[in-house]
């Protein structure tokens, strides 16, 4: 049985520590090894779950979402209102969407995400997230100084634009939803969905290229 | 408690590795990794039980380790704990006690197995919350050596309730495998109430807290 004994995993880790192989590849071959000969899963589903993240579940979900919500405003009040519920029309509900929030970019406020203590991501409507949102670096930075951090990514906030960063620590899960540009009057969904950058929906992007 | 992971604010971490750092994945081992954790490998563990077990690891591996590095050993830990393997299994990469093969699930299966995963933390509690939105709030100045959601860059301090979020389990006994609720709240704090003169007077951010995260 768990111990849910604080200072127990403490004691197991320093042990780790000291005596598993450094290569984190034969980490996790020892780890697929023991789950496979315990019964707890088959390599195949995990292959089924690695073909999922690459091909099925991934930002181009939140894009089309993004896309919905530029062209249908009965569907923007939706998500604006409970994104939980309003993903569910495209079933891209899942791991950490139980409590999505949908959060508008505006001319006067710009929003980023971050999650300060883990890494935490809404993964079902984003896929795994990237490297770098993971990163001591964005991690610590992001909350202190989020204009420094977003002058890295190329973006040059105006002075007059206010920065809200939602450190997501709970179960509560941010999609930022971009501002629609100009110059794609009439575009159908596919064609705006194309333009979503990922990067946007966290808010590490503000004005999405046309072209 | 004042671990490590608890990085927001912290400084000296260079610049974010926006260009070098944007797959989701560099290597197959880590593709790996997340469909193990996906797949559900630890068996009786909470998600709080499985992120303060991050937070026990040895702090320069924490820090050291690329993400994925810290899922493994942790789950190592984890499995372990739980007594599903022994720590001799476990450094061994095998065990002699073998259960019957797991079920290999289509993708189908798969995926509908991954859409049941949205998981509903909130909880009816029977207790009317104490602030509702806009009120003033302020954190606590400390926290205990257990898990907590009360990062320290956020303790007394003082903030703006933005939203109240229901009854939410409690992270801080979820680590002990205990399933309790308290009122959430989205708190907007100042950036000039968090850094000082560094923060932009017109920006903000918000952190959702729990009740008794308040002094």
């Amino acid at each position: 049985m768990t111990s849910f004994d604080s200072d127990e995993a403490g004691r197991i880790h320093r042990h780790l520590h000291s005596h598993l192989p450094s290569d984190p590849a034969l980490r996790v071959k020892a780890l697929e090894s023991l789950a496979v000969e315990r019964g707890l899963v088959a390599s195949e589903t995990i292959d089924r779950w690695v073909e999922a993240y690459s091909e099925h579940i991934g930002p181009m979900r939140g894009a089309r979402v993004v896309a919905r919500s530029w062209i249908d405003p009965d569907f923007r009040a939706r998500l604006l209102d409970n994104a939980a519920e309003a993903i569910k029309d495209f079933g891209f509900e899942g791991n950490a969407t139980g409590h999505l929030k949908a959060i508008e970019n505006t001319d006067d406020q710009h929003n980023l995400v971050v999650c300060t203590l883990c890494s935490c991501y809404p993964f079902s409507i984003l896929g795994m997230s990237p490297a770098w949102y993971k990163s001591t670096a964005y991690r610590s930075r992001a909350v202190r100084e989020p204009r420094a951090v977003l002058k890295e990514f190329g973006v040059d906030l105006p002075e007059d634009v206010a920065v809200r960063v939602w450190d997501s620590t709970a179960e509560l899960r941010y999609l930022i939803i971009p501002q629609r540009p100009a110059g794609t009057e009439g575009w159908s969904e596919d064609q705006l969905a194309a333009i979503v950058t990922r990067n946007s929906m966290i808010g590490t992007d503000r004005d999405l290229k046309v072209n | 408690m004042d671990g490590i992971h608890d990085l927001g604010g912290k400084q000296g971490y260079g610049p974010v590795p926006v260009v070098e750092g944007d797959a989701p994945f560099a290597h197959e081992w880590e593709r790996r990794m997340w469909g193990l954790a996906r797949a559900g490998i630890a068996k009786n563990i909470t998600i709080d039980w499985f992120r303060h077990g991050l937070e026990r690891m040895v702090p320069a591996d924490y820090l050291a380790f690329p993400y994925f590095k810290k899922w493994v050993t942790n789950y190592l830990m984890l499995m372990i704990d739980n007594g599903e393997v022994t720590m001799e299994e476990a450094l061994a990469g095998h065990t002699n006690r073998k259960e019957p093969p797991a079920k290999a699930l289509s993708l189908e299966e798969m995926l509908e197995f991954q859409r049941g995963l949205c998981t509903d933390f909130s909880r009816d509690i029977g207790t009317k919350p104490a602030f509702a939105e806009g009120d003033t709030v302020t954190t606590k100045s400390h926290t205990t050596a257990d898990h907590s959601r009360l990062p320290q860059y956020a303790q007394g301090r003082t903030g703006k309730v933005l939203a109240y979020r229901g009854a939410h389990l409690l992270p801080d006994v979820g680590a002990a495998g205990v399933h309790e609720a308290e009122h959430l709240y989205t708190v907007a704090f100042t950036a000039r109430e968090l850094w000082g003169d560094e923060g932009h007077p017109k920006d903000t951010v918000t952190l959702e807290l729990w009740e008794s995260y308040f002094a």
